[in-house]
């Protein structure tokens, strides 16, 4: 970023250097949406601490980085390149992008119904789609887009296009792999997920981003899900981003009558890194389920929003967050469920329990109720604490020495978050990094407690 | 349910028991807010100039503050302006026994159930009687005289212990504190200042009834209250106001100090004009009340009822700065018609082995939107620190609101905190319960909400808990349609 520019012109200078040659450019419908996003970026600006949503997470960190907008995908990768990456064995389908940009060769739809349609956004642009058109956008209730999603709207380029027709069910898991991959200089990624699900469809999808490189990057995410009638949706991410980068990931979760999801979140990776979920019901009787398990050590900020709303009677919503600080590692959690006035018969549960093991570890936590509706059943808990003594004596008296045993209770930690996962390998993978990571990590143990 | 629904209607519909204005000639200080306004208050009150001058910096410090729109509250723009700073019950001489108080005054007391001529028959409450903004009778004083305790007006502390007063008077809440802290600081007209020297228990419970009349004249009061090293004062705060269709403005700032291994008591019973059935009138309660817990083992604890108030907006917090000290919150808040409440506490942990608990309690009715906010701190010093918060939000009827915006910030991994929040409404099963073994749905109702506040009422002082079930039977009773 030139000297001379603050943070919002420097974005808008990109935005509209990249504009002609963004994928669908002269398409009215599209220019109109990018357009309108950028304006509502100006206008907006970058949010500062006195916004309450940004309350404990700051910013200046990444405006402060001279990102660049590279489009242009890393082709130079073969399937053995990814393999260790991998989590789904045989998965449905396999998408894997590389600095923001689908690689072709490295991404296959054969196994999917062919009623299914999983193709990239550019593609779907490219081919006039006008499934795109009808959704996009959609799932967001606010219509008036946030910063960040401005400039991910603004900069649409690519992302996974997903839709299922109604009764269709995909048994397999859809792997998607985000690499940032042989960057040399700060660049800055917008992907855009769109994923429709018919009356009665169901999937299952992981998500990974990952890296093969030191340099710093912004991946500033935009995922929109819509959920039909009795639709059912499982999504497990695991957010293992390089050390310098920066992430940004915002769902948008709209969900109609008896539609179920299910998604979690592992957030390990990146120097700040945020994941924020929408979600709100459009109809009875549907249910969501968010769990999430965030690690940071020192220079790493962790940030999970989760708004979740309840404008109609009879749905169910359970969030179950779970973290572990070492080092300098700071997290932010705000959860926040809001149950309208007619919501009635609302069951909405928050849970959020962080284990500090450093001393100069920080976590800010800050769960939230708005009821509108008497009938319901609401409610938060949130803990802090260290490892506790009497578990940690237990295992000592039992011959295991003190260090594997606080590891031991970190794991154990974790996994009742991680238990609700279906893929078995995303489990084994977050255990791993958890235990890479934390032998590195010194465990205070001057507690007089 | 739909039994109940005429009881309900009417008791939603009972008009504030208090509502009276008693007619007394007022000398008041014409509304509007500037330097000559406050310099006119200052020199009124007879003050040092050290006095006048913070209030003046606190005043200029307000022009260039603003208000604070993060509460869940609404209400339109207040206009500083309108508003009298100053009120006195007109008087030639200080009175110097209860005959020479005005007797219009007396009848106005009694009204509210404080017959001043039989407070010293009274059971140990001593009475500091604020009528507007001047104090016009103290009882009790020997008595407390004797044990070295000085409970007197604030203006009378400025005169007589004026060392006192300026040691600790914006010691905990500065002057640029926050927008209505700042404003009180620049008028403030009257308020309690009390102080238990060392090694003294109070003979008896501290009580202020506060009272505004006067119409358009907004309350600022001042209260300090510092407990000496070993001491231990359990002070009570009530409030009843006259039926007015203008809002009032209240901007209240408490100030507790509590040095080694004093422990202060600070019980509030809320029962301000709350507006009638439409949100028309009622009491702005703006306030700001903190204690700091300066030395070893210190001890705070608040306790309030909230029933009145148009407005509420009051954060009762503790300052845990001494090893081993302690705080507590635990709060009442109802809420019905149009009121809202936007209240809770802040508990900042900054030394070792630091306490607190808290318990806070809302139940909201009708329109009426009623909300928890607290802040838990641990900083990174607060070594083995604790806290518990529970909230709990009942909800009556399918209109009202209840949030609860719990703000925790961790910094020191002994630390432990933890936060349980329900929302709910009374359970149909409890209810089902009580009325299958022959209770009517009122006394159902009445059980089981006394029942969801009892954690916090055994806090109050006995003469307070009375008072509290009363106000919230009034409140609250058969609210259960």
């Amino acid at each position: 970023m030139s000297e001379a520019l603050k943070p919002v012109e420097h974005y808008r200078a990109l935005i509209a250097a990249a504009g002609p040659s963004l994928p669908g450019a002269g398409q009215p419908w599209l220019d109109a949406r990018r357009q309108a996003a950028a304006a509502r970026f100006a206008e907006q600006g970058f949010p500062t601490r006195k916004t309450e949503e940004w309350r404990y997470s700051s910013i200046g960190q990444v405006l402060e980085q001279p990102f660049r907008y590279r489009d242009e995908a890393f082709e130079a990768l073969t399937d053995s390149d990814i393999e260790d990456l991998l989590l789904v064995e045989q998965p449905a389908a396999r998408l894997v992008f590389t600095n923001g940009r689908l690689v072709p060769h490295l991404s296959t739809t054969d196994g999917l119904d062919s009623a299914v349609s999983l193709i990239s956004l550019r593609a779907a642009i490219e081919q006039g789609s006008e499934f795109v058109d009808q959704w996009l956008g959609k799932a967001i209730i606010d219509s008036d887009l946030e910063t960040f999603e401005a400039l991910n709207t603004a900069l649409l380029n690519d992302g996974m296009c997903l839709h299922i027709p109604a009764g269709v069910s995909i048994e397999q898991p859809i792997e998607v792999l985000y690499l940032s991959v042989g960057l040399d200089e700060p660049n800055v990624m917008t992907p855009r997920n769109l994923i429709v699900l018919d009356r009665g469809a169901s999937a299952r999808l992981v998500e990974q981003y990952a890296s093969t490189t030191d340099a710093a990057y912004f991946n500033n995410g935009l995922t929109e899900i819509l959920l039909g009638e009795d639709a059912e949706l499982e999504h497990d991410r695991l957010q293992d981003e390089a050390a310098q980068a920066y992430h940004m990931s915002v769902i948008h979760l709209a969900q109609a009558a008896r539609s179920r999801y299910r998604g979690m979140v592992a957030s390990l990776g990146g120097t700040w890194a945020r994941t924020e979920y929408h979600t709100a019901f459009s109809a009875e009787e549907a249910g969501c389920e968010l769990a999430g398990f965030y690690f940071a050590g020192d220079g790493q900020l962790t940030d999970i929003h989760l708004d979740v709303r309840h404008p109609v009677p009879r749905c169910n919503s359970e969030q179950k967050f779970k973290g572990i600080l070492a080092g300098r590692g700071k997290a932010v959690l705000d959860g926040r469920i809001r149950v309208v006035q007619d919501a009635q018969q609302t069951e909405a549960h928050l849970s959020n329990d962080t284990l500090l093991l450093s001393r100069n570890a920080e976590v800010d936590t800050k769960p939230q109720l708005e009821i509108f509706a008497d009938d319901v059943k609401c409610s938060h808990g949130t803990t802090v604490g260290q490892l506790d003594p009497m578990q940690l004596f237990y295992l000592r008296a039992r011959g295991i020495q003190a260090d594997t045993a606080r590891k031991m209770l970190c794991l154990g930690f974790a996994d009742e978050v991680l238990e609700s996962c279906t893929v078995p390998a995303f489990i084994e993978r977050v255990d791993q990094k958890l235990q890479h990571r934390l032998a590195d990590v010194h465990i205070d143990t001057t507690t007089s407690g | 349910m739909s039994t109940g629904t005429e009881q309900v209607d009417e008791l939603i519909r009972q008009e504030y028991e208090h509502g009276f204005v008693t007619e007394i000639e007022s000398e008041t200080i014409p509304p509007g807010l500037n330097e000559d306004v406050i310099r006119q208050i200052s020199a009124r009150k007879n003050e040092p100039e050290w006095l006048l001058e913070w209030r003046l910096e606190a005043y200029r410090q307000w022009l260039t503050m603003t208000k604070p729109e993060w509460a869940s509250v609404h209400h339109p723009d207040i206009d500083f302006q309108a508003i009298s700073y100053f009120s006195s019950p007109k008087k030639k001489d200080g009175p110097k026994s209860l005959d020479e108080v005005d007797p219009t005054l007396l009848e106005t007391y009694e009204k509210l159930g404080i017959p001043l001529e039989e407070q010293k028959a009274l059971a140990g409450v001593a009475v500091d009687a604020v009528f507007d903004s001047v104090s016009v009778a103290t009882t009790f004083k020997e008595k407390l005289a004797e044990a070295g305790v000085i409970f007197c007006s604030i203006s009378e502390a400025v005169q007589e212990h004026p060392e006192l007063v300026k040691q600790y008077l914006g010691s905990v809440v500065p002057a640029r504190d926050n927008y209505f802290a700042a404003l009180n600081t620049a008028v403030f007209t009257d308020g309690t200042f009390v102080y238990i020297p060392k090694d003294t228990r109070c003979p008896m419970e501290l009580s202020t009834y506060f009272r505004i009349n006067a119409a358009n004249t907004g309350q600022f009061e001042r209260t300090l209250i510092i407990a000496d090293d070993r001491s231990t004062v359990s002070y009570l705060e009530g409030c009843t106001a006259p039926m007015r269709d203008e809002n009032q403005l209240h901007a209240a700032v408490v100030e507790l100090v509590a040095l080694e291994d004093a422990y202060i008591k600070y019980s509030t019973v809320q029962n301000w004009y709350p507006g009638d059935e439409q949100g028309k009138g009622g009491i702005y309660n703006f306030v700001t009340k903190r204690g700091d817990c300066r030395g070893r083992r210190s001890h705070i604890s608040w306790t309030q009822v909230e029933t009145g108030s148009a407005i509420t907006w009051k954060y009762p917090s503790c300052i845990l700065r001494g090893d081993d000290s302690r705080g507590e919150f635990y709060s009442v808040a109802v809420t019905k018609g149009r009121q809202q409440a936007d209240t809770g506490t802040k508990m900042i942990h900054m030394g070792r082995n630091t306490r607190s608990t808290i318990v806070s309690k809302g139940i909201s009715a009708a329109h009426s939107s009623n909300a928890y906010r607290g802040l838990v701190r641990m900083a990174p010093k607060a070594e083995n620190a604790r806290n518990h918060t529970q909230c709990d939000s009942l909800l009556i009827g399918d209109k009202c609101a209840a949030h609860t915006y719990p703000y925790m910030e961790v910094r020191n991994p002994t630390a432990k905190v933890e936060h349980e929040a329900t929302t709910s409404k009374i359970g149909e099963d409890q209810l089902f319960y009580c009325r299958q073994r022959g209770m009517s749905e009122e006394d159902a109702v009445s059980m089981i909400v006394n029942g969801f506040c009892k954690e916090v009422f055994q806090e109050l002082p006995m003469e307070f808990a009375a008072e509290a079930q009363k106000l919230l039977s009034v409140s609250l009773e058969g609210a259960v349609g």
